[in-house]
C-alpha cells in the first residue's frame, strides 16, 4: 500500500497529476491538486507514481 | 567575443534551433554573466531562481514593457502575489477552459476554411496570429473588430520598433502602453455597465478575500495589460514552433494524424523541446550565490527555460523528441509562484489547433526556398508559408460549403 500526499505550499497548479492520473488526483477551485484516494494499491499505485513523477514542483509524496 | 557570448547574442536575436546553444552554455558556462544579464542554463539553478522569490524578484526592474505600474500578477512577488492568483487562477482552470473548447473548435475550423481549398497559406499570419488573439477577445468579452489594434499594441510593447536594448525600451513602448491603459479603462466602464459571462466581468465582480474589497480600477488595468502581453504572443510562438517542427518531421506528424489520442502528451513534449518562451526575467534583490557563482543585488537574471527542458540531469536522451515521454516534468510554463497563469488556456488552444488542423490537413510542407526568420526573445517566425494537397475529402462538419464565398 502507498500513501499519497500533496504539499499545498509547493503545488502551483500545473495540473499534470490530475490530467495524467485523474483517478487519484483532482483539482480544487483554483486548479491546485487535491488527493482523491489517500491510500492506493495495485494498479492505482502505478497511476500515483505517474502523477508523482510528472509534478514539476515535486509537490507529491508517496510513502509506504 | 567569446563563443559563449556569441551564442547568447544569437539567443537574443532569435534562433531556429536553440537546443545546441543551450547545451553549449550548460556545459561551458552554466552561470554566464552576459552584458545584459546573468544567464542560467542548468535546471537545478533555474529552479532556485524561480522558487526563491525572496532572492530573485519578478518585479518591474526585471523587464520593462512601458507599463507605469507593476503588471499583476507577474510583477508582484509573494506574499502579496497570492491574493491576485486566488482571484485569477479559478478563471483559468482546466475545467473552465474545457467549457470554452467547443467555441474554439468552431473558430479553428472557420480559420482553416479560409485556406483549405487554396493549397497554401501563411500559417503564421492566417492562423498562429489570429487564433490566440480572437480567443483572447472572446474570453475577455471585447469586440472582435479590435483584433488589428491588439496585434499592433502587443507587438509595440513586446517588440518595440528600433528596440536598442533594455535601457531605451521604456521610451519606445511607453506611448503604446498608454493606449493600452486607455482602451482597457473604457472596456472596464462598459463591463461595469453591462456585466456578462466573461473573464473581465468575473474580475470586476471578484473580491480580494483577505481585504474584503473588490479589485481597484488600477489593479484591473494592470491585470488586463499583463493578459495582453502574456496571452497573445505566447500561443502564436508555440503554434509557429510546433508546425515548423511537424512540417519537417513527417513521422511525428503522421503519429499525430493517425493517433489523435496521443495529442496531450505530444503537446507536452513539443512544449519541452521547442520551449516557445525560451527564458524569463528576474532581478536579484539580495546578493546571492547560484551554482557556486556570486550574483550581486541589482543584477538581472535570465533563467533559460529551454535549457532546463533539455538538461540531461532531468531528461534521459533530451535530444530525442518522444511523444510518449513519461515522466515529462518540463518547465515550458516556468515554475514556482509565477508559473504561467494561462497554461491551461494555452494547452486547450494548442490541443484544438493541432487536432483540427491535422484532421483536415494531415500533410503539408514548408514552401520550398523559404528562409524562416525567428523573432527575438519569444520564438515566433515572421512568416510560415505552408503548402498542402487540396481536395481533402475530410471537411468541416459544422460548415455548409455552399454558403462559403
Amino acid at each position: 500500500m502507498t500513501r499519497v500526499s500533496v504539499d499545498a505550499d509547493r503545488c502551483t497548479g500545473h495540473g499534470r497529476c490530475y490530467t495524467l492520473a485523474p483517478d487519484i488526483f483532482d483539482a480544487d477551485e483554483v486548479g491546485h491538486s487535491i488527493v482523491r484516494i489517500r491510500e492506493v494499491t495495485g494498479e492505482l499505485e502505478k497511476h500515483a507514481v505517474t502523477g508523482e513523477q510528472n509534478c514539476p514542483e515535486q509537490a507529491i509524496t508517496l510513502s509506504p | 567575443m567569446t563563443e559563449t557570448e556569441g551564442y547568447v547574442d544569437q539567443a537574443m536575436m532569435g534562433l531556429a534551433e536553440p537546443q545546441p546553444m543551450y547545451k553549449a552554455l550548460r556545459e561551458s558556462t552554466p552561470v554566464f554573466h552576459s552584458p545584459q544579464s546573468v544567464v542560467l542554463s542548468r535546471l537545478a539553478d533555474i529552479e532556485t531562481a524561480l522558487k526563491h522569490t525572496e532572492l530573485f524578484s519578478s518585479n518591474m526592474d526585471a523587464v520593462d514593457l512601458g507599463n507605469v505600474r507593476p503588471l499583476i500578477p507577474l510583477q508582484i512577488d509573494p506574499p502579496e502575489h497570492a491574493k491576485y492568483r486566488r482571484i485569477l487562477d479559478p478563471l483559468f482552470t482546466p475545467r473552465e477552459m474545457a467549457r470554452r473548447e467547443p467555441g474554439v473548435t468552431a473558430l479553428v475550423n472557420d480559420m482553416i476554411d479560409r485556406f483549405a481549398d487554396r493549397g497554401e497559406c501563411d500559417f503564421h499570419s492566417e492562423f498562429a496570429v489570429p487564433l490566440p488573439c480572437t480567443v483572447f477577445l472572446q474570453l475577455l468579452g471585447l469586440p472582435l473588430e479590435d483584433l488589428d489594434k491588439f496585434l499592433e499594441w502587443k507587438d509595440g510593447v513586446i517588440r518595440p520598433e528600433g528596440d536598442s536594448g533594455y535601457d531605451r525600451r521604456h521610451e519606445t513602448s511607453a506611448p503604446v502602453a498608454q493606449q493600452i491603459y486607455e482602451y482597457f479603462d473604457r472596456a472596464i466602464d462598459d463591463h461595469i455597465a453591462s456585466p456578462r459571462d466573461d473573464v473581465l466581468s468575473a474580475m470586476i465582480a471578484a473580491n480580494v478575500e483577505s481585504e474584503g474589497r473588490p479589485l481597484s480600477r488600477e489593479e484591473l488595468l494592470d491585470i488586463c495589460f499583463l493578459f495582453l502581453i502574456a496571452g497573445l504572443d505566447t500561443v502564436t510562438d508555440s503554434l509557429d514552433c510546433f508546425f515548423v517542427y511537424l512540417a519537417r518531421h513527417p513521422d511525428h506528424r503522421h503519429q499525430l494524424a493517425d493517433q489523435p489520442d496521443i495529442l496531450p502528451t505530444a503537446i507536452e513534449e513539443l512544449l519541452r523541446w521547442e520551449t516557445p518562451v525560451p527564458g524569463v526575467a528576474r532581478v536579484a534583490i539580495q546578493d546571492a550565490e547560484v551554482g557556486g557563482c556570486p550574483i550581486s543585488k541589482g543584477e538581472r537574471v535570465s533563467p533559460l527555460l529551454g535549457a532546463a527542458n533539455t538538461d540531461p540531469a532531468e531528461f534521459p536522451d533530451p535530444e530525442v523528441v518522444d511523444f510518449n515521454r513519461n515522466p515529462n516534468r518540463h518547465r515550458a510554463f516556468g515554475g514556482g509562484p509565477h508559473r504561467c497563469l494561462g497554461s491551461h488556456l494555452a494547452r486547450m488552444e494548442l490541443r484544438v489547433a493541432l487536432r483540427e488542423f491535422h484532421r483536415r490537413i494531415p500533410d503539408y510542407e514548408i514552401k520550398p526556398g523559404t528562409q524562416l526568420t525567428y523573432t527575438a526573445a519569444l520564438r515566433s517566425v515572421e512568416s510560415l508559408p505552408l503548402t498542402f494537397p487540396v481536395a481533402s475529402p475530410v471537411s468541416n462538419p459544422d460548415s455548409n460549403p455552399v454558403s462559403k464565398p
